[in-house]
């Protein structure tokens, strides 16, 4: 199958280095990110296999020319929503709008890019989504009230899409991966290095297994939702056990 | 959208479920120009669900589901069940598990061996039989040969039985069954997940999506205005002169030379009552005063069986059907065929607390968790159970009916009683169904009557007389011109089998008589 990847925020970072494993496996990837001369620095990473789409994801309008563009290449087969931004901002110090416009990339980007690429995956009923998430709204740390707000509320989306979609497209996989601290600009000097972690996030974007949907994938481990106690009496029970799954690349 | 409903046509067929689809196939391939109209939306051809479905009505409806319950008032009780109606192209039969079982002779036929209930259709089954060939034909059904049968089925093609199947066949061989591979309007191409109960993503279920719709607008000759929601037939004297339609909030009036109803039979009456004007003050079409009257379904005995052995196979039981208890010392029971779904731990603790619902157990403390308890050591115990369910022929009634909600336009209330000669048939049907198989763990999943509310029929019945029938026995209306109904609706009694294959043929052989009538 020809693969057609649509990688988000793919001018550094991690969405660089998912650009390049995913270019490596073969798949053509389209690159969209807000600077071009970012961009071209990945393209000159990668070759022809990369096309460099400058666009900035929290702007709906742009984000569907940019597919009508990506049209003109292929089927988009791929959508990796990583593109994320995370201001440093106390709440004292935040205002209705820097904390809409975090709101706008982190999940409007999402949602703008999910729907465009759905409405071309229904055509086929197939295709993989990959949600980069963080833990970030489970325990907010200071000063990230707008960037733990919104990556919460994007992991909350990919649960909905679940909800419209899995019954009606179920070879349209969609889940969740946290790809963990990274060492890149927007995380910690001692992090992963996103080249390491870009093989796990490759790796999972290429697997189409339509039993991922709705999982939540940590580095390169699936993360079991928690069990009630009745369901783990029964699990014992009926002997069965839940293996989370691991990654291989 | 303006150059679809200005446009005059030779024929508007409203609804595109398994009547609808066939019929419009058969105009458009006749050379008439045809436009169907749907009250659901085109969706997507990739989608694969099933009707198991949220209840929002907007969730259901994209899901291509009919939105509303229906209300359903029965043994004096009311009420709101979800049935497995579809709303989209194809109607209900994208959903259906592609069972085209014909009917027997005496189904259709007067006969003295098992009386039919109104003395017989006003086709017979001879006059039946090519188009219920055609029909085979035009879905590519598959399946054995029934062994107890006298009219062959010419266009069948072979069928495909797993092991397991051949040795639940076996078995009940052994208890002097004549069983035989049901009939499957499964094309059974590369990839086939045998889409039993929900939509097939592929060119591989014939329903009247795949056999109907799609190849009539392959013709060229016939268009499709979904989420079209007919509100009114206009009469003019004994013809129907506009179809009053309502789409995307503006209204439309769509004109065509013939009028082909096919909304389903809950669905189709409602629309002639609705249609009521001067001239046809009970409604259109229902000067017998029996349009919405005389709802059938057949009654469903569902069961599970712990198969032994080779029976156990790797998936559900699926193509096993026999015909041994079509009629029991005169009387008419029906069909007992799988399926095709495998009951594990929740389905049997389902049943389980179905069975004690209403007796004294019931109302003790923790009940429910000792029922699901004993359910997951049965489980255990005695693996997965296979689905069976006898289909037994329901009788007509004027009683039992379909109406529109007064207070709530659009909603479908069904008010049915089941008849004491249907529960002494149940008893009979029941005994019967459990020496078939003998020598095996079994147990019957419902207590009471079911009514299976996918196999509506009966309300907008087919006659010679029209003081009894709205239709005659071309299904055209009684006294109108240019009006016929080829649903399940036309139906004057529910026979022993699924409903679809006869729905086909019936409507393959009523274009025929609109085009030379």
């Amino acid at each position: 199958m020809d693969e057609l990847a649509v990688v988000t925020g793919a001018g550094g970072g991690l969405g660089r280095a998912l650009s390049v494993v995913l270019a490596r496996q073969g798949v053509r990837v389209v690159g969209l990110g807000r600077s071009a001369g970012a961009l071209e620095e990945t393209a000159g990473l990668i070759g022809e296999r990369f096309v460099a789409m400058p666009c900035d994801v929290a702007d709906a309008a742009a984000v569907r020319a940019a597919f009508v563009e990506v049209d003109r290449i292929g089927a988009v087969t791929i959508l990796v929503n990583n593109a994320a931004v995370h201001p440093r901002h106390d709440i004292l110090d935040e205002t209705a709008e820097s904390f809409a416009a975090t709101v706008d990339v982190n999940l409007g980007g999402t949602v703008a890019c999910t729907v465009a690429a759905l409405g071309r995956m229904v055509a086929t009923g197939t295709g993989r989504i990959v949600n980069v998430g963080t833990f970030a709204d489970v325990a907010p740390l200071p000063a990230s009230a707008a960037y733990a707000v919104s990556k919460g509320a994007q992991r909350i989306f990919t649960r909905t899409l679940v909800a419209d979609l899995h019954d009606r497209f179920p070879g349209i996989v969609v889940n969740d991966w946290m790809p963990g601290m990274l060492d890149t600009g927007m995380g910690v000097s001692d992090g992963i290095e996103p080249e390491v972690a870009a093989e796990w996030g490759a790796a999972l974007a290429l697997w189409r297994d339509a039993s991922l949907t709705g999982t939540v994938w940590e580095r390169d481990r699936e993360v079991l939702s928690p069990r009630a106690v009745a369901e783990r009496l029964r699990d014992r029970l009926t002997g069965r056990r839940r293996v989370a799954r691991r990654i291989t690349t | 959208m303006r150059e679809l409903t200005d446009r005059h046509w030779d024929a508007v067929v409203i609804g595109t479920g398994m009547g609808g689809g066939v019929a419009g196939r058969a105009l458009a391939e006749a050379g008439l120009s045809v436009l169907f109209v749907e009250k659901g939306r085109a969706g997507w051809r990739r989608e694969a669900n099933g009707t198991e479905a949220a209840t929002d009505p907007v969730a259901r409806g994209v899901r291509g589901l009919w939105p509303d319950p229906v209300t359903l008032r029965m043994g004096g009780r009311e009420r709101e069940v979800f049935a497995p109606l579809g709303m989209g192209v194809g109607g209900s039969s994208v959903f259906y598990a592609a069972t085209l079982e014909r009917p027997e002779p005496h189904d259709l036929d007067p006969s003295n061996a098992v009386p039919h209930p109104v003395g017989g259709w006003p086709v017979r089954y001879a006059a039946m039989a090519p188009w219920f060939d055609a029909a085979e034909r035009m879905f590519a059904v598959r399946g054995g040969a029934d062994p107890l049968s006298a009219v062959a089925c010419p266009e069948l093609g072979a069928a495909v039985v797993s092991d397991a199947d051949r040795a639940m066949m076996a078995h009940l061989a052994g208890n002097g069954m004549h069983p035989y591979a049901l009939h499957a309007a499964l094309r059974d191409v590369a990839g086939c997940a045998s889409c039993l109960g929900r939509k097939c993503p592929r060119p591989c279920k014939m329903d009247g999506r795949s056999a109907g719709v799609e190849p009539a607008l392959a013709t060229g000759r016939a268009a499709m205005l979904d989420r079209c929601d007919v509100t009114r037939l206009v009469m003019d004297g004994n013809r129907v002169a506009g179809i009053e339609a309502v789409r995307d909030g503006a209204r439309v009036t769509l004109r065509a030379a013939r009028v082909v109803l096919a909304a389903g039979a809950l669905n189709s009456p409602l629309l002639l009552r609705r249609s009521a004007c001067e001239g046809w003050a009970d409604g259109v079409a229902n000067r017998s005063g029996m349009v919405g009257r005389n709802l059938m379904f057949h009654l469903n005995e569902t069961f599970a069986v712990w198969p032994k052995g080779a029976e156990r196979g790797d998936g559900p039981s699926k193509a096993v059907g026999f015909r041994d208890l079509y009629a029991v010392d005169g009387r008419r029971m029906g069909m007992v065929q799988a399926m095709g779904i495998d009951a594990g731990r929740g389905e049997i603790a389902h049943y389980m607390g179905q069975r004690i619902a209403g007796t004294w157990a019931a109302r003790l403390p923790g009940a429910r968790r000792v029922v699901q308890a004993g359910a997951v050591l049965a489980h255990g115990a005695m693996g997965r159970a296979k689905l069976f369910v006898g289909l037994l022929e329901d009788m007509p009634d004027a009683g039992n009916r379909v109406f529109e909600d007064r207070g709530r336009p659009g909603r479908i209330v069904v008010e049915y009683r089941v008849a004491d000669e249907a529960q002494v048939r149940r008893r009979m049907f029941r005994r019967a169904i459990r020496s078939a198989f003998a020598g095996r763990r079994m147990a019957f999943v419902n207590r009471g009557a079911e009514p299976n509310l996918g196999h509506p029929c009966g309300t907008v019945r087919m006659g010679d007389d029209p003081a009894v029938a709205p239709l005659d026995a071309g299904c055209r209306a009684h006294g109108i011109e240019n009006l016929w109904c080829v649903d399940a609706g036309v139906f004057p009694t529910s026979m022993g089998v699924n409903p679809s294959l006869t729905i086909a043929a019936n409507a393959l052989r009523v274009v025929e008589g609109m085009r030379h009538g």
